[in-house]
């Protein structure tokens, strides 16, 4: 089955290109509107690593973006990094807050790390405006202007598209099917010699990074954050839907999910924001209840597609 | 911000704790009884209490009711919503992997605060009935606060006399321990969990009536709640009922505590620590529970 | 008398007030098939969960090859060379029956992925190696969950109810692996009701009610003894 892939592949590459040439054609709106999808598909698709492959359901993922946005901003404003490295430091410390984070709330089971991570948002809320001197509190932080946005597009574009080319290298592994092992049965897993905690904590960190880049971009791109912008629950709300309707667990689910949702947001529901978060609530316990495994995992068992989709 | 502890503060601060924490006793047991009887995580617990809070609300202002007097009504308001609640969408998880009930009842919270932003607005309301406070020798506290006890304990106190004294509530108790033995000698099983649902959603409902009295009314003033019966349940042991109350109680106490050295926003933060010390150190509660 | 494999050294678990538990000692010598049995209740699957640090025990000491165990997490017993399968088939659902064998290895993808296969091949299941193992028929499951736990090359295995709901074909299969793994050198203890296949496979027997290990010997005398019958049919 070689022609497949081949298709498939070049298929790619052409959007790729497309999309690497599209800021010269296309409006300041869509270039936006592009930006941000990237982003979204790039925070679904992290989610998804923690969340779909090892059922471990982080409510709290978007610390990691305000953690990242945060890192990002400070290093702009106060110490005059140029954004790219800025970004990049913004996943790193993502990760730091995920090892800290992580590593004595993983050795807790699945529903009692769920309601650790419920609380974690409002927490690193409060610590945000309680260092003042760092983070400008309450009054946010102000970075100096800058017309960027073509290149933060690109910036994103490389996120999203390394989250889920992360994704499919864990999937196609040993470590991914054990990340699964962990979902279809940790106490098993543990019984077969796999060290769960490890796991767990190394799919944290990987999660964690994808937030914490795209946080730092969105500060740019933003030019000012405050703390209720960078930890809105409304962001982890819109990660899990994605992951969820797309298909968790899956490669391009995230993707799909965050295509699909993403438009639908931009043309109908923005304009209502409490009907649209309604709706994500909504889709969030129909795809619990009718499709658990997402439009993609539902055709992946219908039509024994592969792994890999 | 180190203020001279003086005796009259520590006694005023461990009698405000006790008073805080009969109000998260009840919240919590509520939350307790969903876990124990049917191991759901529901995350919509919070929003529960919103609701009763919304509903002594528009009774204050629609009818003019005594929000006291509303305790009642908010609480068989919210035993029918939870009841439909489970019997709609809530079985359909009972017996499916944590993640999956995690998710659902993840998704009615979101789907029951937006439901209210939009019929209430975020609007704060407030239902100002009582102000001033009694004092009691060196000691004082305001009235709502211990109306709120009085009320939280003597609901809490019916909700302990069903569990231990009624049919009812063996039935409930036996569901906990083992559904299949439960079936076995005779109960309706699916009956119980509709009823527990409603009751714990009623528990939530008295707790937002009364909180309604003391704080805003808003759409989101659940979600806290939510976290903090989670705390109360793992500090006093998940599935053990009489655990929720020493576990409401010393959330009680530390945030007073903490009030007295840090601030506010900061006490969050403590009660996320200690939820996190706890949970690493003694995973089935201070007092000892079920593991899940 | 060989060094033993394992030793159970009056291993106590308490659950509540109930001890699941109580004093139990056993000693297993390498090479050799054991049996443990009891009424239901009586322990076995406890004690097989203390053994390979899926409970904590409340006292005594377990020591494999020497080397005390007790107290090391459940995947640290299982790469010291334990094995075991549970009561209830635990195969990773969602993962084909070859993806349930990789996982559990660590060193080189090919030489892990031709180990799987022979095994699969050992217990007639390479056709259906990349069939979901959750769409694979009980038995099948019980074979992959057998397999899997060789893939590791374990120094003990223990299979708890190995027998259960398995049809006489398949059965004998399995216990004629399980003589292979004896012959290989390997210890095997195995907690089982079917007493036919504790009487014709097993060496020793060792018997709880209780949580209290009541007796212990070859198999023609503990069907004999008198403890042991009343302890399955009453008092």
């Amino acid at each position: 089955m070689t022609l497949a892939p081949r298709a498939f592949l070049t298929g790619l590459a052409v959007l790729a290109a497309a999309l690497a040439l599209y800021p010269i054609v296309g409006t300041g709106y869509g270039v936006r509107a592009m930006l941000q999808l990237f982003m979204w598909i790039a925070l679904a698709g992290s989610w998804n690593l923690i969340s779909g492959l090892t059922g471990y359901v982080s409510f709290g993922h978007v610390a990691f973006f305000g953690a990242g946005a945060y890192a990002g901003a400070i290093l702009i404003a106060k110490a005059g990094w140029p954004w790219l490295p800025a970004a990049l430091a913004g996943g790193a410390a993502a990760c730091v807050l995920a090892l800290v984070i992580g590593y004595p709330c993983l050795r807790l089971k699945g529903p009692y790390f769920a309601i650790a991570m419920l609380g974690l948002n409002e927490v690193l809320r409060a610590l945000t405006s309680y260092f003042e001197g760092l983070t400008g509190g309450g009054s946010g932080l102000s970075l100096p202007t800058l017309h960027a946005t073509v290149p933060i597009y690109y910036a994103m574009a490389l996120a999203a598209a390394g989250v889920t080319l992360l994704t499919y290298l864990i999937i196609t592994s040993r470590f991914g099917l054990r990340l699964m092992t962990i979902r279809e049965d940790e106490v098993a897993a543990e019984a077969m010699g796999i060290d769960t905690a490890r796991h767990k904590l190394y799919a944290f960190l990987l999660s964690a990074a994808g937030p914490g880049v795209v946080g730092a971009l969105a500060a740019r791109d933003q030019g000012y954050i405050e703390p209720i912008s960078v930890f809105p629950l409304a962001t982890t709300i819109t990660m899990i839907v994605m992951a969820l309707f797309g298909g968790k667990g899956t490669v391009w689910g995230p993707v799909l999910g965050a295509i699909v949702l993403f438009v639908s947001q931009e043309i109908v529901w923005a304009r209502f924001p409490y009907v649209h978060q309604l709706l994500f609530g909504a889709i969030i316990a129909a795809v619990v209840l009718l499709m658990p495994r997402g439009v993609l995992g539902l055709l992946q068992t219908k039509y024994r597609l592969p792994r890999t989709l | 911000m180190n203020v001279a502890v003086t005796p009259t503060m520590v006694g005023q601060v461990v009698i405000s704790g006790i008073l805080a924490g009969a109000l998260y006793a009840m919240v919590a047991l509520g939350l307790a009884l969903i876990f124990g009887v049917m191991r759901v995580i529901n995350i919509a617990h919070g929003p529960l209490l919103m609701l009763g809070a919304y509903t002594t609300y528009f009774l204050y202002a629609g009818l003019g009711l005594n929000p006291y007097l509303s305790v009642p009504v908010s609480m068989a308001v919210l035993f029918v919503i939870g009841a439909l609640l489970q019997r709609t969408l809530v079985f359909r998880v009972v017996d499916a992997p944590e993640l999956s009930s995690l998710l659902l009842t993840f998704g009615i919270s979101i789907a029951l605060v937006n439901l209210a932003q939009l019929a209430f607005t975020s609007d704060l309301r407030a239902v100002e009935y009582l102000t001033g406070s009694w004092g009691l020798g060196p000691f004082a506290f305001s009235k709502t606060r211990v109306l709120a006890f009085v009320f939280a304990a003597g609901v809490t106190t019916l909700a302990f006399l069903l569990l231990q004294r009624t049919r009812l509530g063996r039935a409930i108790r036996a569901t906990s321990q083992s559904r299949e033995v439960a079936m076995v000698c005779g109960v309706n099983v699916g009956r119980i969990h509709t009823i527990t649902f409603g009751l714990a959603s009623a528990l939530a409902a008295a707790g937002g009536a009364l909180i309604a009295v003391v704080v805003a009314v808003q759409p989101e003033m659940g979600q806290v709640w939510t976290f903090k019966s989670f705390l109360v349940i793992v500090l006093g042991g998940a599935g053990n009922y009489p655990g929720a109350l020493l576990g409401g109680v010393l959330l009680g106490l530390v945030e007073q505590i903490a009030s007295l050295f840090l601030t506010s926003q900061l006490s969050e933060v403590v009660a996320y620590v200690l939820l996190v010390v706890v949970l690493l150190v003694r995973p089935t509660g201070l007092l000892g529970g079920r593991q899940t | 008398m060989a060094a033993p494999v394992l030793e159970v050294d009056a291993l106590s678990k308490h659950f509540g007030g109930v001890a699941a538990v109580a004093g139990v000692s056993l000693r297993l010598e390498p090479g050799r098939i054991y049996g443990l049995i009891g009424p239901n209740g009586s322990g076995k699957t406890t004690l097989f969960n203390c053994i390979t640090g899926l409970e904590r025990r409340d006292a005594g000491r377990v020591l494999f090859n020497g080397r005390r165990i007790d107290g090391l997490k459940p995947f640290e017993v299982a790469r010291l060379g334990i094995g075991r399968t549970f009561q209830i088939i635990r195969v990773f659902p969602e993962l084909s029956a070859l993806e349930n064998l990789l996982v559990v290895t660590d060193g080189p993808l090919a030489a892990a992925r031709a180990r799987a296969l022979e095994l699969l091949r050992f217990v007639k299941l390479e056709g259906l190696k990349d069939e979901y193992a959750g769409n694979l028929s009980y038995g099948q499951q019980k074979l992959v969950e057998f397999v899997r736990v060789l893939m590791r090359d374990p120094t003990l295995v223990l299979l708890d109810e190995p027998a259960a709901g398995v049809n006489r074909t398949l059965l004998n299969d399995l216990l004629d692996a399980v003589r292979r793994l004896r012959d290989e050198g390997k210890t095997i203890l195995l907690v089982e009701h079917d007493m036919k296949v504790v009487m014709g496979l097993c060496e020793t027997v060792f018997v709880l009610d209780h949580g209290e290990k009541i007796a212990e010997g070859p198999p023609g005398l503990i069907q004999a003894d008198e403890r042991v019958i009343e302890a399955y049919f009453g008092r």
